[in-house]
């Protein structure tokens, strides 16, 4: 095992755009972009289920992409774009169209996991404004939800997609009251 | 109310509805009439939120990440806590050397047990927890030290400088090795079978995991039997015998528990915790801090789910409590993945062996059931889950003799306790699936066999749980015709299957953890005079919708928008004590105490406005933000008015609910588990593919129909069910909390990849029905949805897979190579006609041929106590044990 | 997560003088692996030499003359995606989407992929001191060895968890390292060493070295009609995303008027390295495939398999795969190339 060199801590110092703004940070540098956002930005909108890269939680926008920030170093976000579930809102706090299917049809239950669907599947609907249910679950395989059995949040993608394709979709009965028969 | 009025109202309320705005998540735009709702006053409501799909209340902070979880709190000054947890899984602790942590830059505290010597635990017989172990660890994980530093790194660094010598115990790992240890009743000559290592001399001693407990490492053995089962045989046309076996799996809430702990400057102590019961977590702080209640604040914040998993008090919260009295500081404390499954709580692995018997039509004449639980290291709610085990299975097929045997060991492994379905989904998986093999024994057709003899409505079971509305039959009827059972079943092509199963589940349970006469959840409510209505109440939202399920009841009787409302939950300085979210307990509980203050202080504004506007109380509603005067509706004024008035009449206006269930029918020991103000039913039917070639199933799509009473939200309801499906799914298919085998049962890997849980990728279609037949104890009918949904998933799959394969796989998680392992030997024995018919079953009916399968082969035998005989209700019983009713006679 | 000095380097050159000077000095390209193995404390790097920041080496070029070209910082997203590789190899393409989830795939890299180190419950777990770490015994051959190998083990029974690279072999691709005396390229297939060889290592990178690029050549027989190239990955494992595989079979084939021409047969998830199937590939060499033939190759390609008491289940599993990747390739119904 190779041997752990004593090293003073020192405080790394990044510039990059966060949510659309410009951001300077110090933090220290074996810090991951998690950690950055949480401890040294306030941004607890962003979660942790593992810290390894196994549940999707903290997945953000890295340059559009998701990525998982537990995975990420703080560092690697120098001069790049990030975008967390605090940047999603539209202008005068109106939610995005995601939040607000989310929001109706229950697709967010205890929200732990929400944020990590939101920004994965904001990235799909900016590459693919109408996916079927088989692209939706296979570009939200890698979030993990103990709650709702991604029904719901199937059905809240394909809501959103379609109010921002412009069409008057409405909720089906089946979805908010259940079958008839 | 006479008729005429009744259509008077419904009239009028329509009328008012069209002229209302859109309720604020208006953005669901499907729409039903609102139903009417008989009161419990004898008057009828048209229901305008009850029953409606609104918007969670705090669903918008959830999506924009405005939610405050416990690890988003940071407070100025703030600490961190690492807990140094065992290594080892059993051993007396010899010495722990904490100098060099102390001394570590950055290290302000560091804590052993010595700090917090008070046992506690959830269940007032088991206080056999520690926040730090004293001189004994009995698992790996348990904690041993804590370290509270300025950052994290400096608390990680000084946890892992702690020096902790350890002397080895023998270590159990099993049912059978616990059952088996020295000291216990069932010892056999060997010892060292368990595999443990050896000691030197024969301490038997050191073998007991707890000096608790029935003997040895048996923590608890019950036996109960309700009528006469020898009897109930005797008069069967068929006897069968099956072993099961239910593997154990936890929770996995995506959020890990934290807690941060705070002393303001009168040494009052306040912990904010991820904690599904703040009441019970204050009862154990003040008992280990040695404080009084009144000196210490628990705030439960949001869930980032529970299931369960967050139902103990737990080691963590204590230690950051002492730390922050100890620094003065504020200390946080967030659980990494591997410590959560350490702390555990989840599904007991549990061994069952059942005997029924029954009629040729089907009807059951009597049952005898065993089960035997691996209960980890701690007693957590093992008692009642024993319990649990053997409670429910009479509250959906009549079943006139039944006798329960149960028995609960300690194991060297993280504590098992309460996960969705506490201690039911085990022995419903085994029921469903045993009563599958003997309709096919019978050639029953497996629908028949459930419909035919199911507990009539308002009755009483022979176990004495009081039934209220049932509506299984229906829910059988709407997945058996949705899902075209009939035409499928035995029918599919080799590889394709389908299923059914049903299950019942408690809507809170009817007595608390401590036995008393008080309310089960109490709630107040203010209005102010600008029309604010603020309602505060101990239960928490642990992802359910139970804060936006108060705003709903209480916007319903006040007629104001639900979004009005301010909800206060969960913290034990500003709201009334509710026991927690467990159980199911909380729409039922919390709903009708939020009733019972809703409706007065609706009857405080409706008798102040009828005094000052003179006119009569009975005409006068309160719907759309107004107050009206149901024959002249020209006739309003706003709610705020009417607050104002009532203000004026009466002063300020508060008022609270309570909610107590009905006292339970039995009077037995053991009585205690399974009463509950109302069952839930579920009827759920699978259908699979079977990948013959590797074993692989693939569920394609679960139809399952609720029994939910009424409906608070239909689309939080749905959410309940689906993510009820999906549990059930996943246990039914994948979820496995296993051990090393050799190594001293580490978990196998303590982590989000190794241990499986449904990817969207695995994930079924779900097609939901809701079947809707009110309560009479539930608000507005509701009873609930949160864990019975889960229920009839594992046996439904458990069916299909038989259906598309014939083989019978017996034990839960239906892995690849169980489903490989006996198509295997079933294809062997058919290409040797020379073997035995029998496909190395369990004692099955003699001379029928038995399909081939997976599973345990038998249960140890075990010398069970006598049981708690009771004479069943229709046969003269008083729901008192029979010597007690004897003694009592003489008397 | 310990701390380190992190350093981008300005040029390859100085990457590779850096981490041959420093002895723990690691190479962090995504990072995707390396950071999961600091957070467990498997290892504790003093600096993290810095790949993403270099220019030019997450390309991915193809011609019909030079065949596929792809930078080591290409990222497993984009290699799935790219047009070229979907048409001309599927099978890389395949093996790229099936690894982890779309946001890994996002970050995670070729060379990361090739380079990731194993998966066994008892290497990734602090609290075991095994063979793979310096220690002295390989626990999974007396414990858990559900993942374990079945061919090629001993003394050490990991299993290599890349996807890519029994794609890449199977392709017939070569690989370019540098390091501080320059750059050598070698056949993917002599990058990956046996435990034998050294078990505490999992390929011949030597102190310094980097892997840069990996080059599939061009078909020899390009544009011929009668001829036909296909390529396919099969890889089972228990969910859909996430996991590594329980076995998985690459087969790469190229087929003259329904005859096996040339053919590579390469299994992961089975053996201590991509495991290449000389067996299978001489049992379809010169005839048409048919479902025979093809579990023949699969059985033979598996005869030496030796389990370790909880993997028996691979052996089948893998002879299977071979039998359906072959059938897969050499079936006429589907396109050619």
């Amino acid at each position: 095992m190779k041997q752990r060199r004593k090293i003073r801590k020192q405080k790394a110092h990044i510039a990059f755009v966060l949510n659309g703004e410009p951001c300077e940070v110090a933090f220290a540098p074996h810090k991951t972009l998690l950690e950055v956002l949480r401890e040294d930005l306030n941004l607890t909108g962003t979660k942790h289920g593992c810290e390894l890269g196994e549940c999707g939680t903290c997945a953000v926008l890295l340059d559009g992409k998701p990525v998982l920030s537990c995975l990420v170093l703080g560092l690697d976000a120098e001069g790049r774009e990030v975008t967390t579930v605090e940047g999603m809102q539209l202008p005068e706090g109106r939610l995005h169209p995601l939040q607000e299917t989310f929001a109706d049809l229950g697709a967010a239950q205890c929200g732990y996991c929400t944020p990590g669907f939101l920004l994965t599947a904001l990235e799909l609907l900016a590459k693919n404004p109408k996916p079927t249910r088989e692209e939706i679950a296979q570009a939200l395989s890698g979030n993990l939800c103990r709650c709702t059995g991604y029904i719901k949040i199937y059905e809240a993608v394909e809501l959103a997609a379609a109010h921002m394709r412009g069409e008057k979709a409405e909720v089906a009965e089946e979805v908010v009251y259940g079958l008839k028969s | 109310m006479i008729p005429s009025a009744v259509a008077e109202i419904a009239g009028f309320c329509m009328q008012v509805t069209r002229t209302r705005d859109p309720p604020k998540s208006g953005r669901i735009t499907a729409t039903k009439p609102y139903p009417v709702h008989l009161m419990k006053n004898g008057s009828s409501k048209h229901l305008e939120v009850v029953g409606k799909p609104f918007r969670k209340v705090d669903a918008s902070a959830k999506v924009t990440g405005q939610t405050k979880f416990a690890d988003d709190i940071v407070l100025p000054r703030m600490l961190y806590c690492k807990i140094l947890r065992s290594h080892v899984p059993h051993a007396l602790i010899r010495k722990i050397d904490t100098s060099k942590a102390v001394a570590m830059p950055g290290v302000v505290a560091v804590i052993t047990g010595k700090s917090l010597p008070i046992p506690y635990g959830i269940l007032p017989v088991s206080q056999d927890e520690h926040a730090l172990c004293l001189d004994k660890v009995r698992m790996i994980g348990d904690p041993v030290a804590a370290v509270a530093a300025i950052d994290e790194d400096a608390a990680f660094e000084a946890m892992n400088a702690i020096e902790v010598e350890y002397d080895p115990l023998p270590v159990i790992s099993s049912i059978q090795d616990a059952l088996r240890s020295p000291g216990s009743a069932h010892m056999d000559d060997n010892p060292s079978r368990t595999g443990g290592p050896q000691l030197a001399g024969e301490n038997k001693e050191a073998w007991r995991i707890h000096g608790y407990g029935d003997h040895g490492n048996v923590h608890k053995m019950v036996a109960l039997e309700f009528g006469d089962v020898e009897e109930g045989f005797k008069q069967a046309d068929l006897i069968r015998e099956d072993v099961f076996f239910y593997e154990g799996n936890t929770h996995l809430p995506m959020e890990q528990h934290a807690a941060v702990a705070q002393v303001d400057g009168d040494g009052k102590l306040c912990l904010w915790s991820s904690t599904q019961t703040p009441h019970y977590v204050h009862r154990a702080l003040a008992k280990v801090l040695e404080m009084p209640a009144s000196r210490i604040r628990v705030i439960a914040t949001p869930n980032g789910g529970g299931f369960g998993g967050k139902s103990d008090p737990f080691p963590h919260e204590m230690i950051v409590s002492k730390l922050a009295l100890l620094t003065g500081r504020p200390v946080k404390v967030t659980l990494t993945r591997e410590e959560v499954f350490y702390c555990h709580r989840g599904r007991h692995p549990v061994l069952m062996w059942v005997k029924t018997g029954a009629k040729k039509d089907g009807a059951i004449t009597a049952m005898h059931f065993r089960s035997f639980l691996d209960g980890g290291a701690y007693g957590s709610y093992g008692v009642a889950s024993t319990y649990y085990t053997g409670a429910l299975q009479t509250v959906t097929y009549k079943i006139p003799n039944y006798k329960f045997e149960g028995v609960r060991v300690f194991t060297n492994k993280p504590p098992c306790g309460p996960k969705r379905g506490h201690g039911t989904p085990q022995p419903r998986y085994a029921l469903e699936v045993h009563l599958d093999k003997i309709a096919e024994q019978l050639r029953l057709d497996p629908v028949a066999i459930r419909k035919n003899h199911l507990v009539e409505p308002y009755s009483l079971t022979s176990n004495y749980l009081r039934v209220g509305s049932m509506g299984l039959a229906a829910c059988i009827d709407k997945v058996v015709t949705a899902s075209d059972f009939k035409n499928k079943f035995r029918n599919l092509p080799y590889g394709k299957g389908i299923g059914l199963a049903c299950a019942s589940y408690l809507s809170g349970a009817g007595l608390p953890i401590y036995w008393n006469h008080m309310p089960h959840s109490g709630v107040q409510l203010r209005l102010d005079r600008q029309g604010g209505v603020c309602v505060m109440c101990g239960s928490i939202d642990i992802g359910q919708g139970s804060d936006s399920v108060l705003a709903y009841i209480i916007a319903e009787v006040l007629g104001i928008d639900p979004f009005d409302i301010r909800v206060l939950t969960a913290d034990t300085d500003l709201t009334p004590v509710d026991l927690g979210s467990y159980s199911s307990r909380v729409t039922l509980m919390t709903g009708n105490a939020a009733l019972e203050a809703a409706e007065r202080a609706r009857d405080l504004l409706i008798r102040a406005v009828s005094e000052k506007m003179n006119i009569p109380a009975t005409r006068l509603s309160l719907s759309g933000g107004r107050l009206f005067d149901v024959e002249n509706p020209e006739t309003s004024i706003s709610f705020a008015e009417a607050v104002q008035i009532a203000e004026a009449r009466f002063g300020t206006i508060g008022t609270v609910g309570s909610y107590t269930p009905p006292p339970s029918a039995g009077k037995y020991k053991g009585a205690g588990v399974g009463p509950s103000p109302a069952y839930s039913y579920d009827a759920a039917v699978a259908e699979v593919e079977v990948d013959p070639r590797t074993g692989i199933v693939r569920v394609e799509r679960i139809w399952i129909a609720h029994d939910i009473g009424r409906a608070i939200n239909p689309a939080l309801t749905l959410g309940q069910v689906e993510g009820s499906v999906y549990m059930g799914l996943g246990e039914a298919l994948m979820e496995e909390m296993s051990y090393r085998t050799n190594r001293n049962v580490v978990h196998k890997f303590p982590s989000l990849l190794e241990y499986k849980s449904p990817t969207t990728l695995e994930m079924c279609d779900v097609k939901t029905f809701l079947i809707e037949d009110p309560d009479p104890n539930g608000p507005f009918g509701a009873k609930e949805v949160g864990q019975g949904p889960l229920l009839p998933v594992p046996p439904a799959i458990a069916n299909a897979v038989y259906d598309a394969v014939q083989v019978r796989i017996d034990e839960v998680p239906i892995t690849p190579d169980k489903v490989l392992s006996a198509i295997q030997k079933r294809d062997e024995k058919q290409e040797d006609e020379g073997e035995s018919a029998n496909g190395g079953g369990t004692g099955i009916t003699r001379g029928v041929e038995e399909p081939h399968r997976y599973g345990p082969k038998s249960v140890p035998e075990v010398d069970w106590p006598e049981p708690v005989r009771v004479k069943p209700p229709w046969d003269g019983g008083t729901g008192k044990e029979i010597l007690r009713e004897a003694v009592h006679a003489r008397e | 997560m310990r701390n380190f000095q992190h350093f981008n380097p300005a040029s390859l050159a100085q990457a590779t003088t850096t981490l041959s000077s420093k002895p723990d000095a690691w190479v962090i390209a995504g990072g995707i692996d390396l950071l999961g193995e600091m957070k467990n404390g498997i290892i504790q790097p003093g600096t993290l030499v810095n790949l993403k920041t270099l220019p030019n080496l997450d390309y991915i070029k193809f011609s019909e003359s030079d065949g596929l070209r792809i930078g080591a910082m290409a990222t497993l997203a984009k290699i799935e995606a790219h047009p070229d590789i979907r048409k001309h190899f599927t099978v890389l393409s395949q093996a790229a989407h099936s690894v982890a989830t779309p946001q890994i795939r996002n970050v995670g890299t070729l060379g990361g992929n090739l380079c990731q180190r194993p998966r066994c419950w008892y290497y990734r777990n602090p609290a075991f001191h095994c063979l793979k770490k310096g220690g002295k015994e390989c626990f999974s051959v007396s414990g858990e060895n559900k993942y374990n190998a079945i061919l090629g083990g001993g003394p050490v029974f990991i299993v290599h968890p890349s996807d890519c690279a029994p794609a890449l072999i199977s392709l017939g691709a070569e690989v370019t390292v540098a390091g501080p005396r320059g750059k050598r390229s070698m056949p993917l297939e002599k990058f990956f060493i046996l435990p034998t060889e050294n078990p505490l290592r999992e390929n011949r990178l030597q102190a310094g070295e980097v892997v840069t690029e990996v080059h599939v050549p061009p078909f020899h027989d390009a544009g011929s009609s009668s001829s036909a190239h296909r390529s396919v990955y099969l890889k089972v494992k228990e969910r859909g995303a996430w996991d590594f595989a329980l076995a998985s079979a690459a087969v790469s084939m190229e087929t003259n008027a329904g005859m096996c021409r040339s053919v590579r047969v390469v299994l992961g998830g089975v053996a201590p390295i991509p495991w290449r199937c000389p067996q299978a590939e001489k049992t379809c060499m010169g005839k048409q495939i048919d479902e025979a033939l093809a579990a023949e190759a699969g059985k033979a390609s598996l005869a030496q398999a030796v389990p370790l008491g909880k993997n028996d289940y691979k052996v089948e599993m893998a002879a299977n795969l071979i039998k359906r990747a072959l059938l897969m390739c050499s079936a006429s119904s589907a396109s050619p190339r």
